[in-house]
């Protein structure tokens, strides 16, 4: 088989057993990898509690990871969300996907829970499971630090150990790993980190074919502004966008009541720069390189926690920005989470954090301690508890980006048609609403909107399982991602078979979160978009969104998606007719 | 999206792409719609109805020149691959659709292609091209195929003269009807050197409107700015020439904010060419025969095989320097900065062409219009010396 290992690693952490199947071919060919593969591999315990010990967290690479096909050097991990209680996948970077298919597998599928604390060693064909006592309770940086001999690793937390509902899985060399708080379904199988090493390489049908196909993908990415142009992500990394986005006014602030920051200037891309010179990262063999680190290796914030932790939170001390990233970086928080259940808290109790107390409530979040351990169930429940459920930036409890969707109506429906939950990254509408790819839409119209965000989801479900970027989507399109898995995999895709592969995938998921009862009634935004404006300003009017006119355009893409006006499934036996 | 629709057909006639009563278009978002002259508007529904975008157009091109290069290619062909840098980058290759080929195959076979690319041409049709998110897209993919079918055929008649019945008599009435002179008389600019941002903005808009209008460019590629002191205003990416109200970056010069990081792909040239010269203001299209004539090399014997990219020469075009240069970050933002001091016009391999105004864009519009004309005349020039030298065809 060229492209794929067609193997996958089994853990079964109860009984301590590990064990290799073949994975069919034609799982492979429908559900490509990554995203897809994950998500098919749920069916069946897609409705288990995230933290019964039999639900599987699986870690799926794609086809094109191991090979040049530029930013496929990434993994999806894949289970239900304990936040959310949807199905949830996050797609991450860094080198551990790239020695996991270099230890012969696509996936590692990992069910039951240990009695304690164990690391899962992949070496080659050999995997084992190793005590980890002595790792329980440690940082991410000290566990990468002290396994990073046997291979690349991705580890939780103390944040994961304890159970805090937005933990994440990080991975080494990595971007901030994830949301919807899979961490905690690791925590809860006790088990620390897997790492993997090996020395295989993926076997690639049409190599002079793949040469030509990467070759137009890069002249893709130069022909971009906003990866390669003098002011796109390459060079200052997403916090690039904090000018544009408060430019645009929609820059989420003081937990979504107002949509303009002027301390935003403190933490731009520009003034990142010039405080702390940052250096190049990025996943492993990433022509773009978009993370930023300090010359001291300190990672720097990506966009969303910047502002998450800046004009979210009315914050506007890039240091103390800093310093919170990289205590979620160190105890495995989901930043944009963390920032906004900061803030919802914030607003409740009539006052926002001050940048001081930003680094150690973080902390108690992780440690679920004081009013830590409120915080760690994630901004519903803080703000139910409260008294003010209205006070959750959320869609299915998944606290919303930091792009304000009264400033970008596409992106108000994909926040709520998202099967993960309150997500920018499923449709990306960012991409056409403000950064006029492949063309500019009007960011303040639902017109047509339906349709492109159902169109969009398909191509990234697809984009998710071969486990490329979506950034390179700003400048490449299917056209040469179809080209480049024809290449690898010596089977013919198009762009038309990759959206319908990513159709199938997306209505799997959402057949799982009917199947748990989803329904339109959590196809919604909170009620402030919807009955207060944002600020407006510099001739730009950003007023609430009209709620009939989304409701219409909601009912729009739900026929588009061939759902009843419910958001659910009109014929039982979907799962049943997939592959 | 009627009035979508109606501005898009609009479009494809004003700029004589399209024959108006040969334009039909399909939008969906949950209803499907079909509009235009009726055989089309069926196809293009039939087609669309079985594709996942939201627009499609179907149009006969006002010049044969896509339709005569099907039947020039071999029978074993099934696309044809330009050699301009914007279709190689975009578009690849375009595939078509022989008439045999689509009676037998009909909608289904060009959905099928239409799923793989952005454009289709197809014999006794004309272009159809999709557009996955906007009515626009489709109009932009119709007139990428234009654009780059009429480059090519250019380049093909230079090549190998007329082949078939058919095309001589065609091409006089191209020449004669369809081309129009080419002039920036008649035209306002405002006396520069520009330092108001008002002033700026709205040159710039003007002058954009300008060049589509004149039949310069086509709308949707090129991009323009003008410099006041600290500041580049500079046009958008995916911005339309011709509406550009709205759609300027202010970019500063000193890296302060990245607001321009939706500014034209070319930013890092205009910036070079600025920084490294006395330039104000700068003009870019990419005028058709100025495309045919950059790619025209006389150079023998050259080891050089993708000259869009690498050819280190500087050549010229009736004193205008030519380079080679990949678009955005790829290389002519190093290429063209050095070159186009003197004259003030540059042109790009099978790319197009930069101009710059010392004082205004009068000046820099005038530049683009000489630089044209004068590959226009070459053109007709090498084209009437190729064909003396054949015999015209049965
Ligand atoms: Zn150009």
């Amino acid at each position: 088989m060229n492209g794929w290992a067609g193997t996958i690693l089994k853990v079964d952490l109860t009984s301590g057993r590990i064990w290799r199947e073949t994975l069919p071919a034609e799982i492979l060919h429908a559900y490509l990898g990554g995203r897809g593969l994950g998500v098919r591999l749920m069916r069946g315990f897609h409705s288990l509690d995230p933290f019964a010990p039999e639900i599987p967290l699986i870690f799926a690479a794609g086809p094109l990871c191991g090979t040049s096909a530029p930013t496929s050097a990434r993994l999806a991990v894949v289970s239900r969300s304990p936040l959310t209680g949807t199905i949830c996948d996050c797609p991450v970077g860094g080198r551990f996907a790239w020695s996991m298919k270099s230890a012969g597998v696509d996936a590692l599928f990992i069910i039951g829970a240990s009695s304690r604390p164990v690391v899962l060693r992949v070496a080659g064909d050999s995997a084992e499971l190793v005590p980890a006592d002595t790792l329980w309770g440690k940082t991410i940086p000290e566990t990468f630090d002290s396994l990073a001999d046997a291979g690349s690793v991705a580890a939780i937390g103390p944040a994961g150990e304890n159970g805090v509902l937005f933990a994440s899985i990080m991975m080494d060399g990595g971007d901030g790993g994830g949301r919807g708080g899979l961490g905690a379904v690791m925590g809860y199988k006790r088990l620390k980190a897997v790492v993997v090493n090996g020395a295989r390489t993926v076997p690639i049908a049409d190599h002079e074919r793949l040469e030509n196909a990467c070759q137009d993908v890069m002249r893709l990415f130069r022909a971009s502004p906003v990866i390669f142009g003098e002011l796109g992500i390459a060079e200052y990394g997403t916090p690039a966008l904090v000018d544009l986005i408060r430019q645009r006014r929609m820059v989420p602030t003081e937990n979504f009541r107002r949509t303009y920051f002027a301390g935003s200037c403190n933490y731009s891309g520009p003034a990142i720069r010039r405080e702390y010179q940052p250096q190049r990262d990025g996943c492993y063999g990433c022509p773009i390189q978009c993370l930023k680190r300090t010359p001291l290796g300190e990672q720097l914030p990506e966009y969303d926690a910047i502002s998450h932790f800046g004009a979210l939170n009315a914050i506007s001390d890039l240091s103390s920005i800093v310093r919170a990233t990289t205590i979620c970086n160190e105890l495995g928080l989901d930043a944009i989470s963390a920032g906004a259940t900061l803030s919802a808290w914030g607003e409740g109790r009539g006052r926002f954090l001050t940048a001081d107390e930003l680094p150690g409530l973080l902390a108690d979040i992780g440690y679920r301690r004081g009013d830590g351990e409120l915080l760690s169930l994630g901004s519903r429940r803080v703000a139910e508890q409260l008294g003010t459920p209205g006070l959750s930036m959320s869609v299915k409890s998944l606290e919303l980006p930091a792009y304000d969707p009264r400033g970008a109506y596409g992106m108000a429906l994909a926040y709520c048609t998202s099967n993960r939950g309150g997500c920018h990254l499923r449709a990306y509408p960012l991409s056409h609403e403000i950064l006029r790819k492949p063309v500019a839409t009007d960011r303040f119209s639902f017109s047509g909107k339906a349709r492109i965000i159902k169109i969009a989801e398909d191509s990234n479900a697809a984009v998710d399982s071969l486990m490329a970027c979506t950034f390179a989507f700003l400048g490449a399109t299917l056209e040469e991602y179809a080209e480049i898995l024809s290449a690898v995999t010596g089977m013919e895709y198009s762009p038309q078979t990759l959206r319908e592969t990513g159709e199938r995938i997306y209505l799997t998921e959402r057949f799982y979160n009917c199947d748990n009862g989803f329904t339109v009634a959590d196809d919604h935004l909170p009620e402030r978009f919807y009955s207060e404006p944002g600020s407006s300003g510099d001739g730009i009017e950003v007023p609430a969104i009209d709620r009939a006119r989304f409701d219409e355009e909601l009912q729009k893409y739900y026929r588009i998606r061939g759902l009843t006006s419910e958001g659910t499934f009109p014929y039982p036996g979907f799962l049943g007719r997939q592959p | 999206m009627m009035d979508q629709i109606s501005k898009y057909t609009n479009k494809l006639v004003a700029d004589h792409s399209a024959l108006r009563d040969r334009i039909a278009f399909a939008a969906q978002d949950d209803t499907l719609l079909t509009t235009g002259e009726p055989e089309r508007a069926r196809l293009a529904g039939d087609v669309l109805g079985r594709l996942d975008a939201l627009a499609l157009v179907a149009a006969r091109p006002a010049l044969p020149f896509a339709e005569f290069l099907v039947r020039r290619i071999s029978s074993g062909e099934s696309c044809i691959i330009p050699r301009d840098t914007e279709t190689r980058t975009f578009l690849h290759d375009i595939p078509f659709l022989r008439r045999s080929d689509y009676e037998a195959g009909g909608p289904e076979l060009l959905a099928r292609l239409l799923g793989n690319r952005k454009g289709v041409i197809v014999e006794g049709v004309g272009i159809v091209a999709v557009g996955a998110v906007t009515v626009e897209q489709a109009y932009i993919n119709y007139s990428s195929v234009f654009h780059a079918a009429f480059v090519k055929y250019l380049q093909d008649l230079l090549a190998d003269g007329f082949l078939i019945p058919g095309e001589p008599a065609a091409f006089d009435d191209f020449r004669n009807g369809w081309l129009r002179p080419l002039t920036a008389d008649g035209l306002v600019f405002r006396t520069g050197p520009l330092v108001e941002p008002a002033a700026i903005l709205s040159e710039v808009a003007t002058v954009g409107r300008y060049t589509v209008e004149r039949g310069l460019v086509d709308s949707f590629f090129g991009n323009i700015s003008c410099r006041s002191d600290d500041t580049i205003y500079i046009s958008q990416t995916a911005a339309s020439l011709d509406e550009l109200d709205g759609c300027i970056d202010p970019v500063p010069f000193a890296p302060t904010s990245t607001t321009g990081i939706t500014a034209s792909s070319e930013l890092a040239a205009h910036r070079r060419i600025y920084e490294t010269g006395d330039a104000r203001v700068i003009l870019h299209g990419h005028p058709k025969f100025s495309v045919v004539m950059s790619m025209q090399c006389d150079r023998e014997e050259c080891g050089i095989t993708d000259c869009w990219r690498d050819c280190p020469y500087v050549r010229y075009l009736g004193g205008t320097p030519v380079v080679a240069g990949e678009i955005g970050a790829g290389g002519l933002a190093k290429r063209v900065p050095p070159v186009i001091g003197e004259s003030g016009r540059a042109l790009v391999y099978g790319h197009g062409v930069f101009t710059t105004g010392r004082r205004d864009f009068a000046e820099a519009f005038r530049a683009m219009v000489e630089v044209e004309n004068w590959c226009r005349n070459e053109y007709f020039r090498r084209l009437a010396e190729r064909t003396k030298r054949q015999a015209p065809p049965a």
